[in-house]
């Protein structure tokens, strides 16, 4: 099978020793930034974007791999050892991996999320190495005007679906659009938003935008709203389960896979929830339900496969047809662009060697990474102690630094302040930050589509629709939009503010918060952290001495 | 009349709370909890959450002892904030858990209950857990 | 809904609709520099550069005006939560000020100075802000930091970073 022999020559490519040292610093780094606070791998890779320029592109991307599957185990071990998430998918595992390690159980708690991790990963790599290809073939036949539907479809199913204020979303997207119009219009050569500057006439580098709203945006804000009171962090040893645990936890492993692939590999899925709906199926499968909430395995086994299988499926849409759908994605999209490679169905056969070397990598980091996290998990709660100062302050400095490199130019550092500034913004007014990072990146290639199908149609706007892909897809986004206007409609005795009935993007203008938070888990894009105060402790302790005095008298 | 206890949530610290309120009692005097942490990191497992609070609480009101309990996270270590509360309110009797040390333990030992030891104004109680 | 009458919620309306003014000024600022742009119209790109940035400009003049309305009626965009980050306080200005003055510094200092000294004030000033108070400490692992990054990316990675005032010494 084809599939097979390109898979073979990619692990030849992957495991040879430099690869191989790659992979290993990917997925350690990976795991180091999933457990310490304020960072994430999507950040991460975006301050690795600058520097990993002189690698081999199959080498730096081999490393990002391993960053990101890394984060997701990196974010498994705080969420259960620390009750307070670094990955907002994590949220689910913290629910009954918390209380197995309050409850002396986190070894076996570590265990399972790391081995069913491993598993999901595994089996959601592999179904990237059958399905990918798949897509490709079928996509590769997509003519202009359905390959601009999918990309607005992707764009809108990740605005729209995700987060709590669909408004607040294309608010965002809008701006991102905008920021990814400066610069010279590629057709006609005239500059666009430069305002005369000739710095910007060659548009805003996607590595300093990204820099700027993953890294400097993230340091600002939570330097703003550090965390005055410390938490604790349960001791642990070295993860390991009993014969029980194991039993337990193979079908919720299996599961969790089948919900979460899906998902990551659909635009708009997210890993939030899959991992929800494993817990939930959990619970009601179990032979133990009565242990949900005091520390049931199954509900950590299960979410955390989903987790995991979510990321592999995330990136089958990113190397088939270039499009991303979560942050982490978007930034390694970035990459792409920035090493010159051109994202879309033709990147399998362009750069077959690369695509194929990176799947192999995606196993032989997964499978590091249970190697490594297994006996280093207690380590890694060390970490923990690392001092917030230097931390935030090493973000900083390596996001200027990173910025500057790209150009030399001092003008990009001015940037980076001012999209820090816009990033600080929006995480203050809750304007979610990946679609203002899709719309840069992907709204140049959207226009180009959109001219493309325009020029073969000779101007005429049916010709969008000239494609029987291209008008179901329409159709789909125009149920998207709809959605919530008709589900008004349905239940007619909701309390909802009597919304504009003219846009359907309005956002469902609930003032006591949204509505959406009611049923499930915030629904955000994992750039952002998911608002913990459902678990965490609430910080009660203010920064200076006094907790209240609490006279007695006797 | 104010005592003043260095806590943390070990056995030592358990220990000095106990033999702190042992003296409260004895002199009818206010105890004066301290439980600081540098604020530093994220995580830091000397520091008292909510939990350990509310029964430090509970068990020093059925004991009827009158008390103050405060966590102050300003960036100081441990040794200054008891001498800092110490030297505020007058106290007439500090109290420290100690813990067993191995010889080179010793050596490389806790500056923290050093430093209260030859600093403090007033008498200094080191207590070792159990 | 109308907008809440108390003084803070009325202040906190205001600050969001900031907001919906940058948008409404992104969207102008977009539609103007559209306008001033030629469209030859050829069979090749009936589409002309100006088709985006009037759609993108209409999305954020749409948006503005939803969100302000959205706003006075009383929504509220929910604040990014974080493991690190403790929302019931507002925003640590004593952090923020000292740590863009840093970053600040850093810029202007960059050319002129060279890396190696504004680095330095760059993460010794941010540890500082942070809250970090150990002086020398973080003096020495500023300085560390920037001289090794100064190396690390010329030897490893061949970008000369600017070495401004040390240009001899280093």
């Amino acid at each position: 099978m084809d599939v097979l022999s390109s898979l073979m020559d990619g692990f030849a490519t992957a495991l040879t020793p430099m690869n191989l040292l790659y992979a290993v610093i990917g997925v350690i780094l990976g795991s180091a930034v999933g457990v310490l606070p304020g960072l994430g791998p999507a950040m991460t890779i975006a301050l690795l974007l600058p520097v990993t320029y002189v690698l081999e592109p199959t080498s730096a991307f081999i490393m990002f791999a391993g960053i990101y599957y890394g984060g997701m185990y990196g974010g498994s071990t705080t969420s259960i050892l620390l009750n307070t998430p670094g990955e907002s998918s994590s949220v689910v595992t913290a629910i009954e991996g918390n209380k197995m390690a309050k409850a002396g159980r986190a070894a076996q708690a570590l265990a399972t999320a790391a081995i069913g991790s491993f598993v999901a990963g595994t089996i959601g790599t592999a179904l990237l190495a059958v399905f990918a290809p798949i897509v490709v073939e079928f996509a590769v036949s997509l003519g202009s005007p359905s390959y601009f539907a999918i990309m607005v479809l992707a764009l809108v199913a990740v605005t729209a679906v995700l987060g709590s204020s669909r408004l607040r979303g294309f608010a965002s997207l809008g701006l991102g659009l905008a920021i990814g119009l400066v610069g010279m219009d590629s057709v006609t050569g005239q500059r666009r938003l430069t305002f005369g500057q000739p710095l910007l006439a060659d548009g805003l580098d996607i590595v300093v935008v990204a820099v700027a709203i993953f890294a400097v945006g993230e340091a600002l804000w939570v330097a703003a709203h550090m965390r005055r009171t410390p938490l604790h962090v349960i001791p642990v040893g070295r993860p390991w389960m009993g014969k029980q645990d194991w039993k337990r936890s193979w079908k919720p492993w299996l599961r969790g896979t089948a919900f979460g692939f899906p998902f990551g590999a659909l635009p708009a899925g997210g890993a939030e929830i899959p991992t929800f709906l494993s817990y939930v199926t959990e619970k009601r499968l179990s032979k133990h339900p009565e242990e949900f909430g005091k520390g049931a395995i199954e509900g950590v086994a299960g979410p955390e496969a989903a987790n995991n299988a979510a990321a592999a499926g995330t990136m089958t849409p990113l190397l088939a047809l270039g499009l991303p759908t979560n942050a982490t994605a978007a930034v390694m999209l970035a990459a792409f662009v920035q090493f010159g490679i051109q994202p879309g169905p033709l990147l399998f056969a362009n750069e077959g060697p690369l695509v194929w070397a990176l799947i192999a990598s995606l196993f032989i980091g997964n499978f590091l990474l249970l190697l490594i996290n297994l006996p280093l998990a207690p380590m890694w709660a060390k970490i923990l102690q690392l001092p917030r100062p230097y931390l935030y302050a090493g973000i900083l400095f390596f996001a200027t630094l990173g910025a500057y490199s790209v150009n030399l130019q001092a003008f990009d550092l001015v940037l980076l302040l001012v999209l820090g500034a816009l990033g600080f913004m929006m995480r203050r007014f809750g304007l979610p930050v990946l679609p203002l990072i899709l719309g840069v990146i992907l709204g140049p290639r959207i226009e180009g589509q959109l001219r493309k199908s325009l020029q073969l149609s000779a101007g005429d706007p049916a010709g969008l629709l000239g494609e029987p892909i291209a008008i179901g897809i329409y159709v789909i986004l125009a149920l998207i939009l709809m959605w919530p206007l008709l589900f008004k409609l349905f239940r007619r005795n909701r309390p909802a503010a009597a919304g504009p009935s003219s846009a359907a993007a309005a956002a469902p203008a609930a003032p006591s918060g949204s509505s959406a938070h009611a049923d499930l888990p915030v629904l955000s894009d994992d750039s952002v952290r998911s608002d913990s105060a459902a678990h965490s402790r609430s910080s009660v302790k203010p920064d200076s001495s006094a907790h209240p005095d609490k006279k007695e008298t006797p | 009349m104010t005592i003043v206890v260095g806590y943390v949530p070990t056995p030592e610290g358990e220990a000095a709370l106990t033999q702190a309120i042992h003296e409260a009692r004895k002199s009818n005097a206010t105890l004066l909890v301290i439980n600081s942490s540098k604020g530093d990191a994220l995580v830091d497992n000397r520091y008292a959450q909510e939990p350990e609070i509310q029964s430090i609480e509970d068990r020093l009101a059925t004991q009827g002892i009158e008390h103050v309990i405060k966590q102050p996270v300003r960036g100081h270590d441990a040794a200054a904030e008891v001498l800092d509360a110490a030297e505020e309110n007058n106290a007439e009797l500090i109290v420290i858990g100690l813990r067993r040390r191995t010889p080179v333990g010793k050596l490389i030992m806790g500056s923290v209950s050093q430093r209260i030891l030859l600093e403090a104004d007033c008498p200094v109680l080191a207590v070792k857990a159990g | 809904m109308s907008s809440s009458p108390t003084l803070t919620s009325r202040l906190k309306g205001r600050s969001e609709l900031g907001v919906a003014l940058l948008l409404g000024a992104a969207g102008v600022l977009v539609l103007v520099d559209a306008i001033a742009l030629v469209t030859p119209y050829s069979q090749s790109d009936p589409v002309g550069p100006k088709t985006l940035p009037y759609i993108v400009s209409g999305l954020l003049l749409v948006c503005a005006v939803l969100l302000a309305i959205n706003v006075l009626r009383g929504g509220q965009g929910e604040a990014e939560g974080g493991e690190d980050v403790d929302l019931s306080h507002p925003a640590d200005w004593k952090t923020i000020l000292p740590l863009v003055g840093a970053f600040v510094a850093n810029i202007l200092l960059i050319d002129w100075a060279g890396w190696v000294i504004s680095g330095t004030v760059l993460f010794w000033g941010s540890a500082w802000a942070l809250g970090s108070r150990h002086y020398v400490r973080d003096g020495l692992i500023s300085v560390a930091l920037a001289v090794l990054t100064f190396y690390g990316f010329y030897l490893g990675l061949g970008i000369p970073l600017p070495a401004g005032l040390l240009e001899g010494i280093l």
